[in-house]
């Protein structure tokens, strides 16, 4: 019967001490890694001091195995005997040492779930963090995308709003309750006269009207806005404006009234155009029905007279009758005299019609009034502009024109003053100008209309026959030129208006092909 | 408040001064001490395997791969122990005569081949438990150490 051989149990202990060994130095070296990484980490610490006493009792163990098997098949058992007991107690520590190091595991480890407790905290609280950031990051980009897009908007708004306000040709405004304007643009400053916004710049201070003034503080207090309001404003200059209104109150958010914001169009220059072919069409009816009374009247007139003078011939001239016949003859006269100027008026009459030079046109009006003028402490002003250009004209009807206006400025200066004649050269409208201004009383406002109708008159009864005007203007008309009237007149170096009024008559220039014309 | 623990401990400090005789200040130690010591060891460490494997079993707090190989590890280690403890035991049960060519490569059990020399023999084999304790360990904290490097590399 054989043994159980103990090879395979020496080559099993020899291999796997050494085996051993290697892990466990292995296992050394890594929580030696753990322990660098993390040095405060409590659990790599007690790994650390675990795999050192591990790899402390392998070490002990592996090579006292090793050894004892050297030993004893070299036939080196005493040395063996002298070895043993140290590497048996070296185990024995070891293990000890292994066991303790556990012992400390625990405390180790509660304060490890302490740590890692506080760390998952503090990570969770991390991660929230993060999230929150990321979150706050993502908002703060989306509104930051946002404002960026609005400002852009709203830039673009604001640029095109402006541009509308800046660019409008009618005056666009925004002001306070008390009217006080907070913002206009320039053609509103330009309609009102200024260049740049004066200190104190109260819409309601130009209104010229109260009742219109009365109108829009009402409608915009009760209705909130007026529309296509009519009105006048006075600029600083003191020129009328006729204005045609839209506006609109402000509300602040509880409802109450902070201001107003309105568009204002210029509408003078319309109105004028309208007035002025108003009074065209009603100048022309007027001197049709003047031109068909006349017509009638002149022939009856004219056989009166000629009865009048035959009869006067058959009569002494000392004797009662001649005198009656004088008197018919002389007012017979007078009638044709007006027959004649309504004729003048509605251009019926006949006209010839050359080249001539305005300014001797004067000259010689003056010839003949200037003595009568200064007699009445008038003193006549000439203030013409030599080698004027010739206009086509009626000699006789323009003097008419000129006497016409010089003895409405006399009237006018019952207390003297002074006359002052202007001619000049408009080349732009190529017109020939000659103003007739005198420093009178002035044309109130309400008759300026009416001054060229016929027959209006501010002259006491049989003084004025309420024609001269009226043909002076169908004189003018006849020419093809134009007469306007300005009282008070606007001093030209200031501005100022002075009292008194002026007459501008306006000519075209002559040309080639406007050569002597002769009509009926 | 003083803790029952600190009053017992009190109360028998008293209890063992009070009959003291005579005492032997230097005591001797023979030669099965150090087996003894040496097994109590095996002993100790198995309990601190058995506690490690048990604590870190049934702390959550500890999800880690790591400590899964750490448990295998003790797992092991711990067995590996009861075969060495065995081994010793069996080493002094058995009698010179039981071996043939002690202390050379022929060295075997001799015949008849009973339940503890087979036991021994096994016992003998104890490296087949202890290297792969070793290499769980090692795995452990190769594992510990690659998760935690890259906990940190987040």
């Amino acid at each position: 019967m054989t043994g159980l051989p103990l090879l395979p149990t020496i080559v099993v202990d020899f291999t796997g001490s050494g085996l051993v060994i290697f892990l466990s130095f292995m296992a050394l070296r890594y929580s030696y890694f753990l322990v660098k990484l993390q040095p405060k980490n409590f659990i790599w610490g007690f790994l650390f001091y675990f795999c050192f006493a591990m790899a402390a009792f392998s070490i002990s163990r592996g090579v006292g195995h090793i050894l004892r098997i050297i030993l004893v098949l070299e036939e080196q058992e005493a040395l063996w005997h002298r070895l043993s007991p140290w590497s048996g107690g070296f185990n024995t520590l070891l293990m000890i040492s292994v066991a303790s190091a556990t012992i400390y595991y625990h405390s180790g480890l509660a304060a490890y779930k302490a740590i890692r407790s506080e760390a998952e905290k503090l990570a969770e609280a991390n991660r929230k963090l993060a999230e929150t950031a990321d979150e706050l990051q993502k908002v703060n980009t989306y509104l930051e995308d946002m404002v960026e897009e609005r400002t852009l908007a709203l830039s673009k708004s604001e640029k095109k709003f402006r541009h509308f306000f800046e660019n409008s040709k009618d005056m666009v405004y925004f002001c306070d309750i008390g009217g006080k304007i907070t913002d206009i643009n320039q053609s509103g400053l330009r309609m009102l006269g200024f260049d740049s916004p004066p200190e104190q710049f109260n819409l309601l201070s130009f209104f010229k009207d109260d009742r219109a003034l009365d109108q829009y503080l009402a409608a915009i207090s009760e209705n909130g806005f007026v529309s296509d309001f009519e009105m006048e404003l006075e600029s600083s200059d003191g020129s009328a404006r006729h204005i045609l209104l839209s506006a609109n109150a402000i509300f602040d958010k509880n409802g109450f009234m902070t201001g107003c914001e309105g568009i204002a169009k210029d509408m003078t220059r319309l109105r004028n155009m309208t007035d002025q072919l108003i009074k065209q069409e009603k100048m022309a009816s007027v001197g049709q029905v003047a031109a068909g009374v006349a017509h009638e009247i002149n022939t009856p007139l004219g056989i009166i007279l000629g009865y009048t003078q035959l009869m006067m011939d058959d009569f002494d001239k000392t004797g009662e009758v001649y005198g009656n016949l004088q008197v018919i003859e002389r007012q017979t006269k007078v009638c044709r005299k007006i027959v004649a100027d309504l004729l003048k008026f509605s251009r019926q009459s006949g006209s010839a019609k050359i080249e001539i030079d305005l300014n001797e046109i004067i000259e010689d009006v003056l010839a003949v009034t200037e003595h009568y003028l200064n007699i009445s402490h008038i003193q006549v002003s000439r203030r013409f502009t030599p080698a004027l250009p010739r206009v086509i004209g009626d000699a006789e009807k323009l003097r008419q024109v000129f006497i016409n206006l010089f003895n409405n400025a006399q009237h006018a200066m019952a207390d003297g003053g002074e006359i002052i004649v202007t001619t000049s050269h408009d080349p732009a409208a190529n017109e020939v100008i000659a103003s007739v201004r005198d420093t009178g009383t002035g044309i109130a406002d309400d008759i300026k209309p009416k001054i060229f109708d016929p027959f209006f008159t501010t002259k006491e009864v049989g003084k004025g026959t309420g024609l001269g005007l009226s043909v002076t203007y169908g004189i003018i008309r006849d020419h093809d030129g134009s007469i306007a009237v300005e009282s008070p007149v606007p001093e030209a170096e200031t501005g100022r208006k002075m009292q008194g009024t002026a007459f501008y008559v306006r000519l075209p220039v002559a040309v080639e092909k406007n050569a002597i014309n002769e009509e009926q | 408040m003083r803790s029952p623990f600190h009053t017992l401990t009190i109360l028998l400090t008293i209890i063992l001064l009070l009959p003291a005789v005579n005492a032997w200040a230097l005591q001797s130690h023979g030669e099965p001490e150090g087996l003894y010591v040496h097994q109590m060891a095996h002993f100790l460490f198995m309990g601190a395997l058995a506690y490690l494997y048990w604590h870190t079993r049934r702390t959550t707090a500890l999800p880690s791969k790591g400590w899964r190989y750490l448990r295998i590890f003790c797992f092991l280690l711990f067995f590996w122990n009861l075969m060495a403890l065995t081994g010793h035991e069996l080493s002094v049960l058995l009698a010179p005569e039981d071996f043939i060519d002690i202390g050379t490569w022929r060295e075997q059990l001799a015949p008849p081949i009973t339940f503890f020399k087979i036991i021994y023999f096994i016992a003998k084999m104890d490296h087949f438990l202890n290297v792969p304790a070793l290499l769980a360990l090692f795995i452990s904290l190769r594992t510990f150490y690659l998760e935690a490097r890259a906990e940190i590399g987040k």
